[in-house]
């Protein structure tokens, strides 16, 4: 009788411990979890900045320019060019 | 002495009346009675209060955010996104009177706001105060690191446009809500909004967030939108009509460009234009989407459509040889050319833009109701579907309204009212043998199916008298394209002033290129160009051919001109490459 008692207590203690200890995993994991969504975000944003950062360096108004000015390119003519049709 | 035992005390000889007890032990029962009945109203029925203000204790109501859709041009090309920014709120009641004057200093150079008006804001009787709204991530962290009690940062998303004022009024732009204001950004607004989701979590003592209870929401990003526009064709298309504009003095301008297989508009450009990432100090003027918005008198333009209607008839031919004369006596006001001819045939009255011409063909062969009925299968008169706000119908008049003298005038665009971007819809019929197709601003490829509405022959036959006005001898030399054939027809209406007709002068351009094979439809109108030419020859057939060569050259349409197209089957690479030491360039076809 006393000794089942005992035993009993024993087992509600531990039970009552690993609830604590699995509360807190809990808590820990969501807190990484969090993390993990607020770095995805960030990330995102910043796939989204890039996005519109290389569209901002291959606008045709930049790369006309750059052709022109610093490349010395020139457009291309009819008159320089040879077209070629594939065989059918 | 005379001593009272205590038992004996007269006090206690006094007996009190029964109903005093009595009312002592029913008033404490009864308090006790009330004290039970509000301990057990807290506890069950009246408990919701309690259980509120203990779950805002501990729970948080957060915002999931979603973000805008973005809006892409044909090739995927980003031309609109949203971004994250912050909004700076100050809460008046949290912000101590005394701040340090030096931060004050700080904070007011940060937000790019004089130091006195950050004060007023500061001194203001509301509880929040937006002090900036779309302020960029990086200074959003300066102003955190400043530290100021009751300055708080709010996430939003602030909308970039790359293409800038090229795209401008196709694209539109949102409010600082995040809600569309004009163009695609208006008129897709149910698509592309953003619908934040919201979840409920447990918060420690601290404010962190440490466990969720439910998500109540989930968040909905905008969907994406791809359009047909090609980013480099509108960019062309805008330049050459701001460069027009310019050259010309003119008021305004816009360019259409159309992919006469699938029916997608490829450029849409219109000047003067705004930079939708800075809307400060915006005009009516520049706002206006002139291709779609404006009515014109088409003027010459016109013309094609009326004969097209004879020559279907059969009651002309192309070689048919009319009399013309210096004036045709059609009600008060007699009809004159710019150029009085003795005698045109058919092709040339297209060629040299001869309003007798046009007007005799259509009083002498065809009714009011005939002319009517073709117009409207074309689209005059009826607001295109393509979805874009404020696109207008024009006006053609019932015929039944019509006297001889509307009719001769409307043969030849005027009494008659249409956008630009009707005309160069009207202009597909040319394009694809006498078929009208839908047109579509958004993405949609494959070749379209329309409805005819003229024959294959009439459209072929238009569309070789439309190649001469661009030869020599033509209103359009001025049009021609190198390594292209093309062919249109130019316009220049007077503009209506008031009742009458002032001085000024819209100059128009529509056609269609190459000639072999028509690909696309360009329509250009200049308005008020002054100093110099006003016809639409000289004005409009130059942006018309800019625009052809670039977009053909950027589609890979191979020319239909050059005499230098060679069969890879007759030589080899190494001849290829040795036959033409001039040639820098070799396009592939197909």
């Amino acid at each position: 009788m006393n000794r089942a008692t005992l035993t009993l207590l024993a087992l509600l203690l531990l039970c009552a411990l690993s609830l604590v200890a699995a509360q807190q995993r809990a808590r820990q994991l969501f807190i990484a979890q969090e993390r993990a969504q607020i770095e995805e975000r960030k990330l995102n944003q910043e796939w989204l900045r890039l996005e519109y950062e290389q569209r901002n360096l291959s606008k045709s108004a930049r790369i006309r320019s750059i052709a022109r000015n610093q490349l010395h390119m020139a457009p291309i003519s009819p008159e320089r060019t040879l077209y070629i049709k594939e065989a059918p | 002495m005379r001593t009272v035992g205590f038992s004996t005390t007269p006090n206690l000889v006094l007996r009190l009346p029964m109903w005093r007890s009595r009312l002592m032990l029913f008033l404490l029962f009864f308090v006790f009675m009330l004290l039970l009945l509000r301990a057990f109203w807290i506890q069950g029925p009246g408990n919701a209060f309690y259980e509120a203000k203990g779950v805002r204790g501990t729970q948080r109501e957060l915002e999931l955010p979603a973000s805008r859709g973005k809006i892409l041009d044909r090739n995927g090309q980003v031309i609109a996104t949203s971004l994250e920014a912050k909004s700076v709120i100050a809460y008046n009641d949290t912000v101590p009177d005394d701040l340090a004057a030096d931060k004050v200093k700080k904070l007011a150079g940060l937000l790019q706001i004089s130091e006195a008006e950050l004060r007023k804001k500061l001194k203001d009787d509301r509880k929040q105060v937006f002090l900036k709204r779309q302020v960029d991530p990086e200074i959003a962290l300066q102003i955190k690191q400043l530290e100021i009690p009751g300055i708080g940062l709010n996430n939003e998303y602030r909308r970039f446009y790359p293409e800038g004022e090229a795209m401008a009024h196709v694209v539109g732009f949102t409010n600082v809500e995040d809600k569309g204001q004009e163009g695609m950004e208006l008129s897709r607004e149910r698509e592309l909004a953003a619908h934040p989701g919201q979840r409920r979590v447990v918060i420690d003592r601290l404010g962190r967030v440490v466990e969720d209870i439910a998500i109540e929401q989930l968040p909905q990003n905008g969907k994406d939108l791809q359009l047909s526009i090609d980013s480099k064709i509108q960019y062309l298309a805008y330049n050459a009509v701001k460069s027009a504009v310019e050259q010309h003095h003119a008021k305004a301008g816009g360019a259409v460009v159309l992919d006469t297989q699938t029916g997608e508009i490829l450029a849409l450009a219109n000047y003067p234009s705004y930079n939708p990432n800075d809307r400060r100090n915006l005009s009516g003027e520049q706002l206006r989407n002139r291709v779609l918005t404006d009515t014109f008198e088409p003027g010459s333009t016109m013309k094609p459509l009326t004969i097209s209607i004879a020559l279907e008839k059969g009651v002309v031919k192309p070689n048919t040889n009319m009399v013309i004369g210096a004036k045709y006596l059609v009600g008060p006001k007699p009809i004159t050319d710019s150029h009085p001819f003795a005698n045109l045939t058919v092709s040339q009255v297209i060629q040299k833009s001869s309003n007798i011409g046009t007007a005799k063909i259509a009083l002498n062969n065809l009714s009011a109701e005939e002319m009517w009925d073709f117009y409207t299968s074309v689209g005059l008169g009826q607001a295109p579907k393509i979805g874009f706000p404020g696109a207008v119908a024009g006006t053609v008049h019932p015929f039944k309204k019509w006297v001889p003298t509307d009719q001769a005038r409307i043969a030849f665009g005027y009494g008659i009212s249409a956008s630009l971007f009707q005309v160069a819809r009207a202009y597909t019929i040319f394009a694809r043998d006498g078929e009208l197709i839908p047109l579509t601003i958004e993405r949609s490829p494959g070749v379209k199916n329309g409805t005819q509405v003229l024959s294959a022959k009439t459209a072929i036959e238009m569309r070789e008298m439309m190649e001469t006005v661009t030869e020599t001898g033509g209103t359009a030399v001025k049009a021609q394209t190198e390594g292209y054939r093309v062919g249109g027809k130019t316009g220049t209406a007077h503009k209506l002033v008031g009742k009458g007709y002032g001085n000024s002068y819209r100059a128009y351009f529509a056609g269609l290129a190459p000639i072999s094979a028509p690909r696309i439809v360009v329509a250009v109108m200049i308005d008020e160009p002054t100093g110099g030419s006003h016809y639409g020859g000289d004005v409009a057939a130059p942006v018309f051919s800019t625009i052809v060569g670039e977009t053909l050259r950027a589609l890979n349409v191979a020319p239909d001109t050059r005499p230098n197209l060679m069969a890879l089957d007759d030589k080899s690479p190494t001849e290829v490459r040795t036959a033409n030491v001039q040639t820098q360039h070799v396009v592939l076809k197909r």
